[in-house]
């Protein structure tokens, strides 16, 4: 998976958002300009319409 | 492909090799991204001066090393005053690195709180250098791996990764464990080998690590750090041989789709 972008269709969780990806590798995530671990920040709310960039964390080597 | 926008590339010595030049990096960078703004940081934790933030930090490097390679490291791991003490001596410079593990992802979450909020996006590239040997957790074999780079933000690129995640030649460790058991000097081994693999306080070091920014630089830009060409500096290399090749060898720096998007990132 490299990074990509999402549009939030409805309001939810951090954790939510998570869950309905099915997420479970490392990674950062960025709204509205702010990136952020969702890990510590499960109960954020994305709002409809907010562009979240996945940002998946690559080991090399 | 989404290609990004990139701000700035920054540089950070977070205790490295001598064997490794930066600034010759940063000048690499700055010709291959000719509108990219390429600034070296030096060591980040200069910005915290006060011994409650060195403290701070050392107790959070002290708990994030692996203790046994086949079993996931616990958050939260209390350490030892002993290793606190270590890893302090290890920020103020005073020592080095050396037979410790850490776990990648934390440490990268560790170094990640010394970016600047303002820059914390994927428009700067945060490439944290340093010899802290590192490795990630594989939920298949359900061991750690042994990293050379770490690619997000920030990216981290260990020398001491170059040196020891890859693998050497097959003969190598045969003859290693034969040498061990007959007691003989491992140095005649690596003599034997020399050139094969990239050892150390090795010469070759900052020409390889070069190929390592790019990969930074690549994730950041297409968010994807490497290719399937095996002759292109962008090539995951899991064995030295390899490694070798694609950061020394190969006729070419980067494939002709890569040298491609260079050319676009520079307007050409």
């Amino acid at each position: 998976m490299g990074i990509e972008e999402i549009e939030v269709k409805e309001d939810k969780t951090v954790q939510e958002l998570m869950d309905e990806l099915k997420i479970t590798s490392p990674i950062l995530i960025e709204v509205n300009g702010e990136v952020f671990y969702p890990d510590e920040n499960y109960g954020k709310i994305l709002k409809r319409g907010d562009i979240v960039t996945l940002i998946p964390i690559v080991g090399g080597g | 492909m989404k290609v990004r926008r990139l701000n700035k590339v920054l540089l950070y010595d977070e205790g490295t090799s001598q064997a490794l030049n930066i600034e010759e990096i940063a000048e690499y960078l700055r010709k291959k991204l000719a509108k990219v703004q390429v600034e070296v940081r030096g060591d980040p934790f200069a910005f915290y001066p006060s011994q409650d933030k060195v403290l701070d930090y050392a107790k959070k490097f002290a708990s994030i090393k692996i203790q046994d390679s086949t079993k996931r490291m616990l958050s939260g791991q209390e350490p030892l005053y002993g290793e606190i003490e270590y890893e302090k001596r290890r920020i103020l410079g005073k020592t080095r690195a050396f037979g410790i593990l850490y776990d990648g992802l934390e440490l990268q979450r560790i170094l990640w709180q010394l970016i600047l909020r303002e820059e914390s996006s994927l428009e700067f590239v945060h490439i944290f250098f340093n010899n802290r040997l590192f490795a990630t957790w594989n939920e298949y074999d359900r061991r750690y791996h042994a990293r050379v780079s770490l690619y997000g933000i920030p990216s981290i690129i260990s020398t001491t990764g170059v040196v020891e995640a890859p693998a050497k030649p097959r003969e190598y460790y045969i003859l290693k464990q034969q040498y061990e058991m007959l007691g003989k000097d491992i140095l005649e081994l690596k003599d034997a080998f020399q050139g094969r693999f990239i050892d150390y306080e090795d010469e070759r070091l900052t020409e390889v690590v070069k190929g390592y920014a790019m990969q930074a630089v690549f994730y950041a830009l297409i968010g994807d750090p490497f290719c399937e060409d095996e002759g292109c500096r962008l090539y995951n290399a899991h064995w030295q041989e390899e490694l070798i090749f694609a950061q020394l060898v190969s006729e070419y720096e980067f494939c002709p789709r890569h040298t491609g998007l260079i050319e676009d990132e520079n307007g050409h």
